[in-house]
């Protein structure tokens, strides 16, 4: 019987060490709720696992000028509890706040989340709309910051090679002048894998009330999360009103079908997509609360 | 109602609470022995076909493997995991381990090893060819195609037909058809299904199992070993739940085998995966009423026909069938009755023994139906069920047997005034996102088996020299409370303390024989049988007392553990020194040996009201109120009654709006864990009420009635009825996904558009 | 793999395969079998314990995530033999019926009132959102929390102390009264669970 052998890097020089003698039959482990159970599936024991989560100096959030820095191994409740998310980042705050139970959130970090490359992952709605940027350490001590989108490739699928890992995602902190939201549909209200996935930031001139710089990520119904650049370019310039909201709903549920031709699940999501839209919606909190009407 | 008792009625922690807070107790999954293997099954990954290699010398190489068993080197012998004792008529249709493999987690071979983990990597390397044959993945297909037999005798198990009652003229009345579809579902006890086998030396066995009939588990294993009973012993161990799931003899009769075999200490653990696929489901079932219901709402005629779907194996199914037809005339008066069930084969995970026995899938079609021809006639649903529904001491036309004290239109009425239904009802649902219904059901279910099944109990009651008590009974504990429930009654009895009783569970060796804990016979026929027992027993107390003081017997009384002279207090003994003097004096040891046999089975009733809010965007559901009323005789330990109907509702709900263990075209289910079989979580549980209605009118210890089962009987069909209100729909395929009630929705929106 | 935990305040030296889960190492080399698998996926909950005061489920952490860190599972809750005010209430309010989810209830309930001493009911559900209950339905499980926060909710009616009975048991002069009894597991004698072998060194090395 072969076993795994890990290796406990507690600084980035040991972990520039330890990815320098990776090969493809290397994992990363960072809280270890998606891999831990995943090496145990036949054919899935990789040779080496390198452990993340005694390296000192990758668990943070910083504000540095315009930018908010997220270390790689910060957990999901650190992230909901974070003042600077809260302030400049919401939509993360609350995506974070939906992941799992807390004991998941506990353990499980927004690197792994995103490693992971589930289509569902939450985190990745979130950061998607944030217009993230990944930089990632490799074995050479080479660091590379590129955007997520490019990080993303499909289901289960990043761009990492397999001695890189992710160190830190950063985006344009958002100010007083942005709202965003998070929302998500489940099999149920908590613990569950997103069915659909929405984060919104606008930015929101209350004078003009106008809506400028909208991003929509969209998760759960593609390969990977993304920015809906039609959907956006609905909200666009448009006031906060209900009527937006309508806008909103039905340019999502035309995203899901775009997104999901065929799939079995597509009535469903479709029509669900109203709801998530106006979910989102309301949780921007720019005007009084909004309801999808129907015969 | 009594107000006397002492003991019953109040409120007490099961018997084991302080080793289970603080992670003490052993339960079945956590027995270690030294020297102990573990064994790892290899299921079969196709839906039907037949095995035609296997080699398992790469496994055998592996070093800890001690060795693998497969049909090539077992026992051929069929057997049927339901019997319970010798004689039994059963389908005897399972041997353990398949050459014919019959649905996707059907056993194949074993690997006995010396650690978890080696043994799981061996079972990777059995190579196994299989010659597929077609898969008959629903009843439809398996009755269309008689062609491929999953079964040498055919696809169609079983039938039965039951009639009640004549036609009556049904002229100007309202004919009501549906049909009801209720899923298969896993039990999802917490614990995962276990048993440890120790084969000796000498070719016995001792076993430890979490099993609901250690006694069953014993004439089964026997029987297919060709030993003798007493060779066999069979421990009850501790247990994180069953639901049903652990009924049938699943995991035991290949662990013993695998322990004789290789004489050695063999544990089987399953993980969660294997639980869904390879143990049991409550059977899938369609029922399709119809009801022909005067003007007045009497209901004349009530036809119905079920098809229950077995799965790859028998297990209990046909009698399961059988009880689904016994429901409803326990429930409604009716002047005809007539009802036809078939169970089939198909390949799919095998269905048996689920909480409730065929209750839940029976009444969920029934009350279904009633709120259709509720509506049909513009009548409340609760005026047209307290129309219909059985009285006190009403004969049930189909076991021709009295109901006992049945106060299930009591239930109805008083839970609506509880429940505000009137009011509620009348308000109005919305045609917004978010609309509210509230819906009732009400249910019915049986105490015990007498009437189909000899029905009875064994026990032995001994005082120990310093006055605390001994009850040797062959108990089930499932997390019930049933241990304690006994104590109870013995204490009630007796006059002490329930701490002072001390009462253990199952052991085929050491307690006296009583089937088990299933069929709703615990409170009502073994409680019955402590009771006797504990009445004995005090007799021969006083009897001793009687002879120390010289007194004369009926003029002794004894109270809180100390007889007394009636009239002369100072003339009193502790029991304590009655032991010890009966010692002193050569008195026969004081203890009480009963057989008590049932001659009763009332119904037992619970009625249930929910209210709930659908959001249309969405189609998820939330239960936002929940009243559940229940007939129960009288609560032994109340705290432990109304908890059984606090997590019988989170169970009914999950059937209404989330459970389902599916399959897909290659008869796989797509359900393998909870990440995605989703039961009630705390967040979504409702904060339920529980209403009892105590009227202590049947055979029962202090009158009591049987509670775990009849608890969750008419749960999801009070979910689904207001569901149906909320969104005036007609629903009736459970569960009510998400998916299903936006596809309803849309449908209606269309239609109307 | 040598790996040196500490556990319940007690230091463990043991020696595992790197890939060891934190709830084998707890339940196979320490013993300690309160701590519950029912999924093996991170989604029941049964296996919760607490590592540097937060609930984690043990089954989806490597025992090596846990080194340096400060792990209390049920055992160690009533240090000092006494039950923790928590496990306390859960007894008084009903709270146990089959006990499996109850060590990881106990666990996430812990790890909320060290965080947050007085949750509401809502966040005792979010807390307790990730621990399965199929016997309970929950109700007398968030009443046993809000207890032990201090928020109290009538408890069920319990009769009488035990020992007020044993004193009526004993007519005055002739005997002491019987010893303290526990009222558990009957005549059935059970094994004691021990730290199991290591596997044999063929298994696999380090």
């Amino acid at each position: 019987m072969s076993t795994t052998d890990v290796v406990v890097p507690a600084t980035t020089d040991e972990l520039v060490a330890a990815l320098s003698l990776a090969t493809p039959g290397t994992r990363l482990l960072a809280g270890g709720t998606d891999l831990v159970n995943d090496i145990r599936r036949p054919g899935r024991q990789p040779d080496r696992l390198i452990d993340l989560s005694h390296v000192v100096g990758l668990s943070y959030v910083r504000l540095d000028g315009d930018t908010l820095r997220v270390g790689a191994t910060t957990t999901f409740t650190e992230l909901q509890r974070d003042p600077l998310v809260h302030e400049h980042a919401f939509c993360l705050e609350r995506a974070s706040s939906q992941v799992g139970s807390a004991q998941i959130r506990n353990v499980a970090t927004i690197g792994g989340n995103i490693a992971n490359a589930s289509p569902c992952a939450d985190g990745a709605t979130a950061l998607v709309a944030l217009s993230a940027d990944v930089t990632t350490l490799d074995g050479s001590g080479r660091r590379a910051t590129r955007p997520l989108r490019d990080i993303l490739l499909g289901s289960g699928r990043t761009a990492l090679a397999h001695d890189e890992a992710i160190i830190e995602f950063s985006f344009a902190a958002l100010g007083d002048e942005h709202r965003s939201a998070f929302a998500k549909i489940g099999w149920r209200t908590a613990v569950s894998v997103a069915r659909l996935s929405m984060a919104l930031v606008v930015r929101f001139d209350p004078v003009a009330e106008a809506l400028s710089e909208v991003r929509i990520g969209l998760g759960a119904v593609g390969e990977t999360a993304f920015r809906d650049a039609t959907l956006e370019g609905l909200l666009e310039g448009r006031a906060a009103d209900e009527e937006s909201a309508r806008v909103l709903a039905e340019g999502c549920a035309d995203a899901v079908r775009r997104s999901i031709p065929g799939r079995y699940s597509l009535p469903y999501k479709e029509r669900a997509a109203v709801g998530l839209a106006y979910d989102a919606w309301n949780a921007l909190r720019i005007c009084p609360p909004c309801e999808p009407a129907w015969g | 109602m009594s107000d006397d008792l002492r003991y019953v009625g109040k409120s007490y922690p099961v018997h084991d609470v302080a080793q289970k807070v603080t992670g003490e107790l052993v339960y079945g999954s956590d027995l270690n022995f030294p020297g102990m293997l573990h064994a790892k099954l290899l299921l079969s990954p196709i839906a039907h076909g037949m095995v035609r290699r296997i080699d398992s010398s790469r496994a055998e190489a592996l070093p800890g493997v001690i060795r693998v068993f497969s049909h090539l080197n077992s026992p051929a012998d069929t057997y049927c995991r339901a019997r319970i004792y010798p004689g039994q008529e059963c389908a005897i249709d399972e041997t353990l381990f398949s050459e014919h493999v019959r649905f996707v987690g059907d056993r194949v071979a074993a690997v006995v090893a010396t650690s978890q983990a080696i043994a799981e990597a061996a079972v990777a390397l059995i190579d196994v060819d299989y010659e597929e044959l077609p898969a008959l993945l629903t009843t439809e297909q398996a009755l269309e195609c008689s062609d491929v037999r999953i079964h040498p005798d055919g696809n169609l198990l079983y039938e039965h037909h039951i009639e009640s009652g004549a036609r009556v003229d049904s002229a100007g009345a309202v004919f009501v058809s549906s049909t009801t579809d209720t899923p298969r579902v896993h039990h999802a006890a917490l614990e995962p299904h276990m048993c440890v086998a120790q084969g000796h030396s000498t070719g016995g066995l001792t076993v430890w199992t979490t099993s609901q009939g250690a006694f069953g588990v014993r004439t089964v294993i026997a029987e297919l070993l060709g030993l003798e009973y007493h060779r066999v012993r069979v421990i009850k161990a501790p247990m994180g739940g069953s639901f049903g799931g652990k009924t049938e003899f699943i995991l035991e009769p290949v662990t013993a085998f695998l322990a004789h075999a290789t004489r050695r200490t063999v544990k089987l653990l399953f993980d969660r995966e294997e639980c869904i696929r390879a143990t049991m489901v409550r059977p899938a079932t369609e029922t399709t009423i119809r009801t022909a219901c005067a003007a007045d709402g009497r209901l004349l005629d009530f036809e119905a026909a079920t098809t229950l779907d077995s799965g790859g194996y028998a297990a209990s199914t046909p009698d399961y069938a059988d009880h689904m037809c016994k429901k409803v005339t326990k429930l409604y008066r009716l002047p005809h009755y007539d009802h036809r069930c078939q169970v089939v084969y198909t390949n799919t995970p095998v269905a048996g023994a689920a909480r409730g026995w065929g209750a839940p899938e029976m009444i969920a079609a029934v009350e279904i139906h009633l709120d259709k021809v509720a509506k049909r006639l513009r009548v409340d649903p609760v005026d047209l069920r307290l129309k219909n529904l059985v009285q006190p001491f009403d004969i049930d036309p189909v076991t021709d047997m009295s109901l006992g004290d049945a106060r299930v239109a009591e239930c109805l009425e008083r839970g609506a005034a509880a429940f505000d239904w009137t009011a509620r009802r009348a308000r109005a649902t919305g045609k917004g996102r978010y609309r509210r219904g509230v819906g009732v059901a009400c249910g019915a279910h049986k105490n015990g088996m007498f009437g189909h099944f000899p029905e009875a109990s064994n026990m032995s009651l001994k005082m120990n020299e310093d006055g605390t008590f001994e009850l040797s009974a062959s108990l089930h504990e499932v997390g019930c409370g049933i241990v304690t429930t006994m104590k109870i009654i013995v204490a009630e009895v007796l006059g002490v303390h329930p701490d002072l009783i001390a009462a253990g569970e199952a052991d085929t060796s050491t307690t006296p024989f009583d089937y088990g804990t299933f069929g709703s016979r615990v409170t009502y026929v073994v409680g019955a049988c402590a009771q006797v027992t504990a009445t004995k027993l005090k007799s021969a107390i006083l009897t001793a007392a009687a002879d120390i003081l010289q007194a004369p017997v009926d003029d002794l009384v004894a109270r809180e553990g100390v007889v007394y002279a009636a009239g002369d207090e100072t003339r009193s003994l502790a029991f304590r020194d009655i032991a010890r003097f009966s010692d002193m004096k050569h008195l026969p040891s004081i203890q009480a040996s009963v057989t008590y046999y049932a001659t009763s089975n009332p119904g037992s009733y619970s009625v249930q009201f929910a209210e709930v809010e659908v959001d249309c965007a969405t189609g998820l559901t939330a239960v936002t109120d929940f009243l559940a009323v229940g007939d129960v005789g009288r609560a032994i330990n109340r705290g432990m009654v109304k908890g059984q109907f606090q997590g019988a509702v989170q169970m009914g709900i999950g059937y209404a709006l989330y459970e389902h263990v599916d399959v897909d075209e290659a008869g796989r289910s797509g359900v393998d864990g909870f990440k995605n079989y989703h039961i009630v979580n705390a967040p979504d549980m409702p904060d339920i009420d529980v209403l009892l209605v105590e009227h202590e009118g049947d055979d029962g210890p202090f009158g009591a009635k049987s509670v775990g089962e009849i608890a969750m009987v008419p749960t999801a069909a009070a979910v689904v009825n207001a569901v149906n209100n909320a969104l005036g729909t007609e629903l009736s395929n459970l569960p009510l996904t998400p998916d299903r009630i936006i596809a309803a929705l849309a449908a209606d929106e269309d239609g109307e558009a | 793999m040598e790996l040196v935990l500490k556990v319940n305040g007690t230091v463990w030296e043991i020696s595992a395969r790197p890939t060891a889960r934190l709830i084998d190492v707890l339940r196979d080399q320490m013993g300690l079998t309160g701590t519950k698998e029912g999924c093996g996926e991170g989604e029941c909950g049964a296996c919760t314990v607490i590592v540097d005061g937060k609930a984690v489920n043990s089954c989806v952490m490597l025992a090596v995530q846990a080194l340096g860190k400060e792990v209390l599972t049920v055992e160690g809750l009533d240090a000092s033999g006494e039950l923790d005010t928590l496990q306390q209430k859960f007894v008084e309010h009903g709270a146990v019926q089959c006990g499996f989810c109850t060590p990881g209830m106990l666990m996430s309930a812990k790890a909320l009132l060290m965080a947050n001493p007085l949750p509401s009911d809502q966040d005792i559900r979010t807390a307790l959102a990730g621990n399965l209950c199929r016997c309970t339905g929950y109700k007398n499980i968030v009443a046993a929390v809000r207890a032990a926060s201090g928020q109290e909710t009538a408890a069920m009616e319990v009769p009488a102390e035990k020992e007020e009975l044993l004193a009526d048991l004993s007519v005055p002069g002739l005997a002491a009264p019987p010893p303290d009894l526990d009222a558990g597991a009957g005549p059935v004698p059970r094994p004691v669970p021990g730290p199991a072998p290591l596997p044999p060194s063929h298994e696999g090395g380090e």
